[in-house]
């Protein structure tokens, strides 16, 4: 059962812990690591504590995000083992709180993007915070199995903020880190998913898997692994990057794509472990970072 | 986790050490905060000069 909140009638004040768990800190990692390297991507120079601050601004939305997320979808985190131990469905923490939070790190967040960075980059910040929260979290997620592939907008906005926080101005590359993202996001979530299937279908998610099948679920991974490959070698042919991140990028996706066949054509039994689909999600996650890193090091050290 | 009841006497060591961890947690935020925006100031002063 879920501890309760209140000692009688005093309500315990949140303990900070919880309001960190909020923010999805695992996921801002991945946010925070894309935007820096869209803005160290940049042309130019930006000062350090500008960045820095645009940086914190970007963390503190994405926190703001998961928040909220958090917020409204707490009786759905109930119903799943992943997430029922959150502060919210385990009753650590107190809706109202949880919003006044969430809405307080959001308004913040774009305040100081505002005042570190320029009122195109903050456009862009308060655009992704609203589009993950309202689109993704309220409208897409509870009713069609494309939710991942739309929604995967809200998480690929990073870089492209990183990017205009520095410069101004969007530019072809940062769009085209924004469609790599885009792209990664349902082969990555879905091999999730393929693993994690009872658990959704357990919250009425209509997560792909649950609602058009495994097979249905494993060609489509696949069909958005090989365009993802494409959109992230594109840069190299067109001229945007160097032979460093081109080679890079064929070699990570080479790899990422012969994954997903492994996932793609396979059939499973009762009792199935699902390694090559923890497999692919695991280097999906290492394929990002490695991939935005060499974005960065073939703009500081070109070959 | 146990479900406590409104019986359950009021646990006031536990209500007075979340307080002062967040009380203290907002003060280094908001001192962390006052030197970040003072900095940005001063970026931005020279970036306009």
């Amino acid at each position: 059962m879920a501890q309760s909140l209140t000692h009688g009638e005093t309500a315990l004040p949140a303990d900070w812990r919880d309001l960190f768990a909020l923010t999805k800190p695992r996921v801002m990692s991945l946010v925070v690591f894309t935007a820096l390297c869209g803005l160290l991507a940049a042309p130019g120079s930006v000062p350090p504590v500008l960045a820095f601050s645009s940086i914190l601004a970007i963390a503190l939305g994405a926190g703001a995000s998961g928040a909220l997320n958090q917020w409204y979808e707490a009786g759905l985190d109930a119903k799943m083992k992943r997430t029922a131990g959150r502060p919210l469905p385990a009753g650590r923490l107190d809706p109202q709180t949880a919003l006044q939070f969430g809405v307080g790190l959001a308004a913040f967040s774009l305040f100081l993007m505002l005042f570190a960075s320029n009122w195109q980059a903050t456009l862009l910040l308060a655009v992704s915070i609203l589009f993950y929260v309202l689109v993704y979290t309220m409208w897409l997620k509870p009713r069609t199995p494309q939710n991942i592939v739309i929604g995967g907008a809200a998480g690929a906005f990073p870089p492209l903020i990183g990017w205009v926080a520095a410069t101004g101005s969007i530019a072809p590359l940062p769009v085209m880190l924004f469609l790599l993202i885009f792209l990664w996001t349902p082969p990555h979530f879905w091999a999730l998913a393929l693993f994690m299937r009872s658990d959704y279908a357990a919250a009425g998610i209509p997560m792909m898997p649950v609602v058009a099948g495994e097979k249905s679920t494993r060609r489509q991974i696949l069909f958005y692994a090989v365009i993802m490959a494409v959109g992230a070698i594109a840069p190299w042919p067109l001229g945007y990057t160097g032979a460093l991140y081109g080679w890079t990028a064929v070699v990570l996706s080479a790899v990422f794509v012969a994954l997903s066949v492994q996932v793609g054509t396979r059939t499973t039994g009762e009792g199935d472990m699902m390694r090559p689909e923890k497999r692919l999600f695991a280097y999906s996650i290492a394929y990002l970072f490695i991939l935005f890193g060499a974005v960065v090091a073939d703009h500081w050290w070109p070959l | 986790m146990t479900e406590e009841t409104p019986n359950e006497p009021f646990d006031e060591a536990e209500y007075r050490r979340r307080q002062r961890s967040r009380a203290n947690m907002m003060a280094w935020m908001l001192g962390g905060l006052a030197i970040l925006f003072f900095f940005i100031t001063i970026a931005k002063m020279q970036i306009f000069s």
